[in-house]
């Protein structure tokens, strides 16, 4: 047998032109998926899975699957009843310790609870044992089909049910259900092998309300309805062979719009939307001739759905052959700014079916391919949509994104090799979380990873030509597609899994190019590069004598060897200069083309060609640069910091063609608060072929530049007169035009100018008296009567302007804030914000944007001393059941009461909110929202800080948030923002653990050990390797006042049965096989120290641990109600649990009506 | 008359024949009026109208002095004998409103006599025209009976028309709602007058020319659309309809015209949000005063999406104001197969609740989705019945 993938990434990326091998040893080639009930009410789904299974090895005889909060009743193979165990050591991921709190144990811990059910390396949660009658079938290698039959109940991940409290039926009311999560995830919802490189092929099937339709994957056979014709049942069959990860569900009384362009292409929206679904998706058709165009390449599966639902996880998730989006990117043709948002998510989820669903991964550490390329191809399409100014200007953001956060946390890591698996290797070993797994990541950290994985494509593009990446594509999606159409027999089906070593084999081989200097950079390592530069020209030699120097040292960062483009403008033109950056050379001397000399009206030669005239008054007269720019093309991923001469950065602003050199010039003249620059940038302003990003930070540059030289200032406040001149009437300046924004560019700037207009001060550094009667003003005049569009954007905008107007009050000793005593220019401000709230009552602006600006300005009046600080009307706001955006807008204001006013009120709420509100995605913002603006952090003396609140931490990430990876990883990035890795300070000294932690803080790398020694347990002493789920194992076998010590409560009741069945699963032939498969890290672990322990060992382990935790389905077993009565319980033993068990099961009602509950009393597990 | 004079006369004349009614309302010209009356027949419908609307209003004898004046009601007349003609063979009858008639004193007796006559004469012109050679005279009595019926009832149901928006006198428009509500398509009733195969009732002998006061005459009358038989009175006097606008020095500063609007529209605006304040549950920012900032309290919406995505009605009026012809453009566009779509879309989804519907509609849709073959627009299947049906 092979070693059961302990080193996925390594072994794929050394064997991988040989194919992938499964970490598995049986291959799934099909699997039915049958919801025939699904309960809104209750919010609970019952069904069935069918795995159809080959084994690969002989002695197969047991099957490792994923299920997280599924109850199975029953499990049978080729119709035989299987005994099955169900562990999920990642419920509960540090047990029976009490006193343990830092961070760096319980990652470790974490990662091992993921790793042992990650079915990248072959492990599931569900374990099912081959019945002894079907050894010898097995031992022909012939096929099993496994037949589970599981329930959901109220889950509270994977599966999210949305259902509005109003009267009517539950499609009046608009209930729906959707799949949802990070990463893998489908195991939340039914067993299955919730891998990215399990493929098979699928038939779904969903009974629903007959008023009801049930979107999936594939194609819709047929829908037929139940013999009482109240319900109906969609078939689908996805015959292109899909990871589980890949498939999704959404069921709701959708209307249906099938696209006018494509009919084979399908759109869903809930009810009485479908107005905004015609006009949101009219577009979509464009995206898919693009993609099929670049790639040459049609779309894979044979239809497309996206369905738009409401409260979703993410907004755009791609699925095979469907995409769910959230119900908020639905817009009108009115609105302008949602437009270019929702367009770009469609693209983004159309990038992903090609590479993403339709070709998948090998592993995890090779996902950053398909991200990369479907990031890659999505950054084309936009190319071509907006524009070349619109791509080099994100492609700038991005990497602007990428170096900020590296340069903060550290390196992203692309492709990680685990070498040895040895902790000390860890490649990522300043972050607080491990890389190993998707699940461990925080949320950042992937948006990062993804954005990351793009640029990097985007390198590779630079290196080996557009034409052969897409070549490369091509290449991959052809095979894969050749793949797909194979039968299962045929080998073919990990064609379709994409890996590092098989997609450089494929550029290797297209371009004959090598990059892999570029992917040793990039990809193997982390970090970004950090450019210092700055020059001198030398006179004599008339040569430019460049100095780049580079900070290696900081975290996040990494040295750069290599070719280094420096563009200089001269006055006789552009010129292109490679420089080879070297270890030691800091100076690169680079000859000038042109003489220094006065030029006399001669036009200067620009890069593209243009040839224009500039006043040259204000350079240098001996020297001919005009301007020098690093790396102009953004083909390392770098921080440049450059010095030029202020003319220079205005020079480049005003005639440089490159949106990214003149936001780089932007951002430089901020430093320069000189007239000259004024004066640039107000050139800037004004011209209408500049493009409007540039000019939009132009307005902020203008206003700051503005603030530097307040008491030298002539004329009136910047940029005033500019806006009167484009947007006000010409007979009276003071009132504006009636809206017509059918120029985009011009809307965008005339939204901008004031929301930087109010950031001017004057020498009180208040805000000037006549910017704020101009805005007023601007909202006084604003008449949209006459507009094609809607002004709720722009309206938003001027309150945020009048937010930006607000300066912090003078307060004379802290006296009490009253309307008496309030400002009177406040005073008009708040009448506006009063007027403009309470009319969103009556005429709702789209998306409540300006009730959202409305809080947000509310808060900086509240936060400035002007109104007192209160967070009652942003509670109220953050309810369940206002528009998701307010609710964000709200609650960030009460997170930043919390950290202004220390209210330990106001965090037990948001604590509150994270643990039970209805809604995932807010649930996470909120952790996102503490976590950027924390109310304390780890060198912070708070009374926030206290035992309390560091258990009630602990207790959501290590129990509370198991339904959801993402959330966890949320709780944990919290808990290091408020503690940091090691023990929070706040915490009395443990007894026993003080030196121990002093010592583990000088090895960081393996803190493990130190419950296993705090604990006292031998075993985990035996195997230092050991993994925290060993801790507070107690082997039930070995005395009975050891079985005392285990927590009965939390003991899983039927553990006599599992530990009978533990005994029988030993199949005698393969004993190395069968340990190795419940230990949790799967390697190191020698046969030697194997045959120390007795067998049933180590699965028990993991059932103590499995029953410690609320979220547990076993058979019949109603997981939460025993949660709730846990704590009024006590301890019980066996015998007394076992009448426990049936009475509250006698009490209980069934309320399934599926055949499965009631067989379930005479499945195997109940037989002992 | 034609359809556009319905739409847009009524809307910019009605006040002017408001005071048209008046102006011949005056005693002194209704003199030559009633002597007219009382020696000719005057078109039926425009007295019965009036009779019916006069009498409940005010039972006393009262001289039928300006239902010439009123082209809109003469005109009439042609239409609603065609839909007593209609209403006689569908066989709905009304029961009649002429109790108000019979209570008059002698002229009005004449009069009454004189009306009968001529729904008589229409009633056998219509009948000829509808291809009849003779008629009983109990079904000519009977036809005629339904005929004033029918018309004493638009009278009757114009006059609550017209008093419900607080007049006193029936504008045109009431008499389309009138029709409308009783059930008749005013559209198809210009086509109607126009016919080519009308007859035309003999004029009334015509013994003395009534004498216009000389006075009020000024400028030419309007001549007689060519639908209305030249027999029927003349249009007023010009200066009775012609618009003679007055007005005062128009503000046409423009700056002065946006600060008005502006602050019109925030006194609403400011008001409304008081108003709702005020009635309402509020919140506010101080403590200490709950009544100088009243913010509306928040609520909840049960589908918070809903609100917060679709346009406002006042958003997708000013839509359709502002850019009808972008409009019109999209919908053409979209018309091709986009609606085909989603109409079988849509009776897709209330066909799969109505069962029975289903097996009878599928033979029909059929056809139309011969254009689409989208698996979400096929019939849902009955259970076991597992024909196949072929789709495409």
């Amino acid at each position: 047998m092979p070693p059961t993938g302990l080193e996925p990434a390594r072994m794929n990326r050394k064997k991988g032109d040989k194919g992938f091998e499964s970490p598995r040893p049986y291959k799934l080639t099909h699997q039915v998926v049958c919801i025939n009930n699904i309960n809104f009410q209750r919010k609970s789904v019952v069904g069935f899975v069918e795995l159809t299974i080959f084994p690969t090895v002989a002695n197969l005889n047991r099957i490792k699957l994923n299920s997280k909060q599924c109850r199975i009743y029953r499990v049978r193979i080729n119709d035989l009843e299987a005994a099955f165990i169900y562990n999920d050591p990642t419920l509960e991921v540090c047990h029976n310790e009490s006193k343990q709190r830092n961070l760096n144990y319980f990652s470790n811990a974490y990662a091992a609870a993921v790793s042992a059910v990650d079915p990248d390396a072959g492990n599931g949660e569900l374990c099912i044992k081959v019945p002894s009658e079907l050894w010898k079938h097995v031992d022909e290698l012939k096929v099993l089909k496994i037949h589970i039959n599981f329930s959901l109940d109220q889950p509270k991940g994977g599966l999210h049910f949305v259902v509005p409290s109003v009267e009517g039926s539950m499609a009046e009311r608009g209930a729906h259900v959707f799949s949802c999560g990070y990463q893998n995830s489908t195991r939340f919802w039914f067993p299955c092998v919730d891998s990215y490189s399990e493929l098979c092929t699928w038939k779904l099937e969903f009974t629903v309300d007959a008023a009801m339709v049930a979107v999936s994957n594939g194609d819709l056979v047929e829908t037929v309805y139940t013999h009482d014709m109240r319900k109906k049942t969609f078939h689908y069959m996805l015959t292109i062979p899909t990871a589980a990860s890949n498939i999704a569900l959404a069921i709701g009384p959708f209307e249906i719009l099938v696209d006018p362009y494509m009919h084979e292409v399908t759109h869903f929206c809930l009810p009485q939307l479908l107005p905004l679904l015609k006009h949101t998706t009219s577009y979509l058709h464009e995206v898919f001739e693009f993609y099929e165009e670049i790639l040459t390449c049609r779309y894979p599966y044979s239809c497309f759905k996206t369905v738009f639902i409401d409260e979703a996880y993410v907004e755009v998730a791609a699925y095979a052959s469907m995409s769910i989006f959230s119900t908020n990117l639905l817009h009108s043709a009115m609105i302008i700014d949602e437009t270019p948002l929702t367009r770009r998510c469609l693209a983004q989820s159309l990038a992903q079916q090609f590479f993403g669903c339709f070709i998948s991964r090998m592993s995890w550490s090779d996902e950053w391919v398909l991200k990369g390329i479907s990031g890659y191809i999505y950054g084309l399409w936009m190319k071509k949509t907006f524009g070349v100014n619109e791509y080099r200007h994100w492609i700038k953001e991005e990497l602007d994104k990428i170096v900020a956060y590296e340069l903060k946390t550290g390196g992203v890591l692309l492709h990680p090799i685990f070498g040895g698996g040895k902790e000390k290797d860890n490649p990522a070993s300043h972050l607080y979380f491990s890389i190993k797994h998707p699940h461990t990541l925080s949320w950042e950290y992937y948006t990062m990873f993804q954005c990351k994985a793009h640029l990097v494509m985007r390198l590779i593009e630079n290196r080996i030509s557009m034409e052969f990446m897409l070549q490369v594509f091509n290449k991959l999606l052809s095979l894969a597609s050749t793949a797909s159409s194979q039968k299962f027999q045929s080998h073919m089906w990990s064609q379709m899994l994409v890996s590092t070593f098989g997609f450089l084999k494929s550029i290797s081989n297209v371009s004959g190019k090598d990059i892999q200097p570029l992917i040793k950079q990039w990809v193997d390592q982390s970090g970004v590069v950090k450019f210092y530069g700055s020059f001198a020209f030398n006179r004599k030699r008339n040569v430019l004598e460049l100095e780049i120097k580079q900070d290696y040292t900081s975290p996040g960062t990494q040295k750069y060897v290599g070719p280094l483009k420096v563009t200089v403008q001269e006055l006789d033109g552009s010129f292109n200069h490679t420089l080879q950056i070297e270890e030691n050379s800091l100076k690169h001397d680079i000859p000038c083309h042109s003489k220094s000399r006065r030029n006399k009206k001669k036009k200067i030669p620009l890069m593209n060609g243009e040839e224009v005239d500039m006043d040259l008054s204000a350079m240098d007269a001996d020297s001919p640069l005009l301007w020098i720019r690093i790396d102009p093309d953004m083909s390392v991923l770098r921080k440049v910091e450059f010095e030029q001469a202020d003319f220079m950065w205005q020079y480049q602003l005003r005639y440089e063609r490159d949106v990214v050199a003149q936001q780089e010039s932007i951002l430089a003249l901020e430093k320069f608060p000189t007239p000259a620059s004024r004066l640039a940038l107000t050139d800037i302003l004004e011209q209408e072929q500049c493009f409007y990003r540039v000019r939009m930070s132009a307005c902020f540059c203008l206003a700051k530049i503005a603030n530097s030289m307040v008491s030298t200032w002539t004329g009136p406040p910047a940029m005033k007169s500019l806006f009167t001149r484009m947007f006000c009437c010409k007979t009276c300046p003071n009132i504006v035009k009636t809206n017509n924004f059918m120029s985009f560019q011009s809307y965008f700037l005339q939204k901008t100018m004031p929301v930087a207009m109010a950031l001017l001060r004057d020498v009180h550094n208040l805000c000037p008296k006549e910017v704020l009667t101009f805005i007023l003003d601007l909202i006084k005049y604003n008449d949209n009567r006459k507009n094609k569009f809607s002004d709720n954007y722009y309206r938003a905008e001027m309150i945020d302007a009048l937010a930006n107007s607000v300066t912090p009050a003078v307060s004379v000793n802290n006296e009490v804030r009253t309307l008496d005593n309030l400002n009177p220019d406040v005073r008009l401000i708040l009448e506006e914000i009063t007027r403009f709230l309470n009319m969103e009552k009556l005429l709702p602006s789209y998306r409540h944007t300006i009730t959202v600006s409305c809080l947000r300005a509310i808060r900086v009046l509240q936060k400035n001393g002007h109104v007192p600080s209160d967070p009652t009307l942003f509670k109220s706001y953050a309810e369940y059941g206002h528009f998701v955006d307010i609710r964000i807008a709200a609650l960030e204001a009460v997170v930043d009461y919390t950290k202004v006013d220390r209210s330990y009120e106001e965090l037990q709420w948001l604590l509150n909110m994270i643990q039970n509100d209805p809604v995932p995605y807010v649930r996470h913002k909120i952790l996102h929202m503490l976590t950027k603006n924390p109310p304390f952090t780890k060198n912070m003396e708070s009374p926030l800080c206290n035992e309390a609140l560091v258990d009630q931490l602990w207790k959501l990430m290590n129990s509370g948030t198991s339904h959801d990876w993402r959330l966890r990883c949320g709780a944990v990035d919290l808990y290091f923002t408020l503690f940091g890795l090691s023990r929070p300070s706040c915490l009395p000294l443990p007894e026993l653990g003080l030196v121990l932690n002093l010592k583990e803080k000088k090895a960081v790398l393996n803190p493990t050990i130190i419950p296993e020694v705090i604990t006292g347990n031998q075993e985990t002493a035996i195997n230092p390797s050991g993994h925290a789920q060993l801790v507070g194992f107690q082997n039930p076998f070995s005395s009975s006042q050891d079985e005392e010590e285990i927590d009965m409560d939390t003991v899983h009741d039927s553990q006599a049965f599992i530990s009978h069945h533990l005994n029988m699963l030993e199949r005698p032939s393969t004993p190395g096989i069968h340990l190795g498969v419940f230990n949790l890290e799967g390697k190191e672990q020698s046969p030697l120290e194997m045959s120390m322990h007795p067998v049933a060992t180590a699965p028990l382990s993991v059932f103590s641990k499995e029953s410690t935790s609320s979220k547990h389905s076993d058979h019949h077993h109603h997981h939460h109600h025993e949660h709730k009565k846990k704590k009024k319980k006590h301890k019980h033993k066996h015998k007394h649990k076992h009448k426990h068990e049936s009475k509250e099961k006698d009490k209980e009602p069934f309320t399934f009506s599926s055949p499965a509950s009631g067989r379930s009393i005479r499945s195997p597990s109940l037989s002992d | 008359m034609r359809n556009d004079y319905v739409r847009k006369e009524v809307c910019k004349r009605g006040r002017i024949f408001r005071a048209n009614f008046e102006a011949h309302s005056n005693p002194s010209l209704s003199v030559g009026h009633v002597s007219r009356v009382l020696r000719t027949p005057p078109p039926p419908t425009s007295v019965g109208l009036w009779k019916t609307q006069r009498c409940e209003h005010r039972p006393a004898p009262f001289p039928p002095d300006d239902y010439k004046s009123h082209p809109a009601l003469r005109s009439r007349t042609l239409r609603q004998s065609k839909m007593a003609d209609t209403m006689a063979t569908a066989g709905a009858g009304s029961s009649g409103t002429r109790s108000g008639g019979k209570q008059s004193t002698n002229p009005a007796d004449n009069y009454h006599l004189a009306r009968r006559r001529t729904l008589q004469v229409v009633v056998s012109s219509l009948l000829t025209e509808a291809g009849f050679e003779s008629a009983e005279k109990a079904s000519v009595e009977t036809l005629t009976e339904m005929l004033q019926s029918y018309i004493s009832e638009i009278g009757r149901s114009a006059k609550s028309y017209c008093e419900h928006t607080a007049r006193t006198q029936p504008t045109l428009s009431d008499i389309v709602v009138t029709l409308v509500e009783m059930g008749f398509n005013v559209d198809t009733l210009p086509a109607y007058a126009k016919r080519s195969q009308r007859m035309v009732i003999t004029a009334p002998p015509v013994t003395n020319q009534p004498v216009t006061p000389k006075a009020l005459t000024a400028g030419q009358n309007r001549p007689h659309p060519p639908h209305i038989p030249s027999h029927f009175p003349e249009f007023p006097d010009p200066h009775t309809y012609i618009k003679t606008p007055t007005y005062r020095e128009p503000v046409s500063d423009y700056q002065v015209l946006r600060e008005k609007a502006a602050s019109q529209r925030r006194d609403v605006e400011r008001a409304l949000t008081r108003f709702m304040a005020k009635t309402g549950e509020t919140q506010s920012l101080f403590k200490d005063d709950v009544s100088t900032f009243p913010l509306i309290a928040a609520r909840p919406f049960t589908i918070p999406y809903l609100t917060a995505l679709l346009p406002s009605e006042l958003e997708m009026q000013q839509m359709e104001e502002t850019d009808s012809s972008e409009q019109d453009e999209q919908t053409d566009t979209e018309n091709l197969p986009l609606h085909i779509s989603t109409d079988d879309s849509g009776a897709e989804k209330e066909n799969t609740s109505v069962l029975q519907q289903n097996s009878s509609l599928t033979g029909s849709r059929n056809g139309e989705e011969s254009l689409i073959d989208n698996p979400y627009l096929r019939p849902v299947k009955k259970p076991k019945i597992r024909r196949k049906k072929s789709l495409s």
